[in-house]
């Protein structure tokens, strides 16, 4: 199997890792979200209205 | 010479260039970087909702000392993504069909887990080796066994990952040429 040949394995090694840390994080790291994270409130319910059809 | 069905994996060569470093770093052009505003374009936008999403799903059960994990299990998801679909189109070359690339990204994540454990909470993550409600004569072959699948995970989802993509692959010649 080509795959089992362990000559390029180190420099794959360096360039999986260099993409994934140079190139990918520093990308994913402009996409900036506008809210804070937080879970979602559950303790108050909407209150409900009647409809003014006049 | 006479191909056999597993020469589509061999790295290729074109011109001297291995052309393992362009099937790297271009899949990176598809994930252009968003601008300084408010909102960007539409491809950034969907980029961003899906990003969003994946981390949405890999944080919520972690309480916030897990949240630095963030980034890099986002960004290893969506680089195995856009790797793994680009590899689908004709005559494209799939770099995680190489075990050198998949171990290379499970042996240091594996050990970073492992030994951030050892560091954090080394009684708990040393019981995890006894599962709950084990009878007592088991306790020193269940240890043993623990251990070893413990030891043998990076290797096992390496080999997991180039042996699904490998066999996708393969299905897809053998139908071809059949």
């Amino acid at each position: 199997m080509p795959q089992l040949n362990p000559n390029p394995w180190f420099s794959i090694m360096l360039l999986t890792w260099f993409t994934f840390s140079l190139l990918i994080q520093p990308k994913l790291l402009s996409f900036t979200l506008t809210n804070n994270p937080a879970n979602k409130i559950t303790t108050t319910k909407p209150t409900p209205w009647t409809w003014p059809w006049t | 010479m006479n191909l056999s069905f597993f020469d589509q994996f061999s790295s290729p060569c074109l011109l001297g260039i291995p052309l393992i470093l362009p099937s790297l770093l271009l899949p990176a052009l598809l994930l252009p970087s968003p601008g300084n505003r408010w909102i960007n374009n539409r491809l950034s936008t969907i980029q961003l909702w899906f990003t969003h999403l994946i981390t949405k799903q890999l944080m919520t059960p972690l309480n916030k000392a897990g949240h630095k994990w963030a980034l890099l299990l986002t960004s290893l998801i969506l680089m195995l993504l856009s790797i793994n679909l680009l590899g689908l189109l004709p005559y494209t070359f799939t770099p995680t069909t190489q075990l050198s690339m998949n171990m290379a990204l499970a042996l240091p994540l594996w050990l970073a887990t492992l030994l951030t454990g050892l560091r954090n909470q080394p009684s708990a993550s040393l019981g995890h080796l006894l599962p709950e409600g084990t009878p007592t004569p088991l306790i020193p072959a269940l240890i043993m066994i623990e251990t070893t699948s413990l030891l043998i995970r990076p290797l096992a989802l390496g080999v997991r990952l180039t042996a699904n993509l490998t066999a996708g692959h393969l299905l897809i010649q053998l139908i071809s040429t059949a």
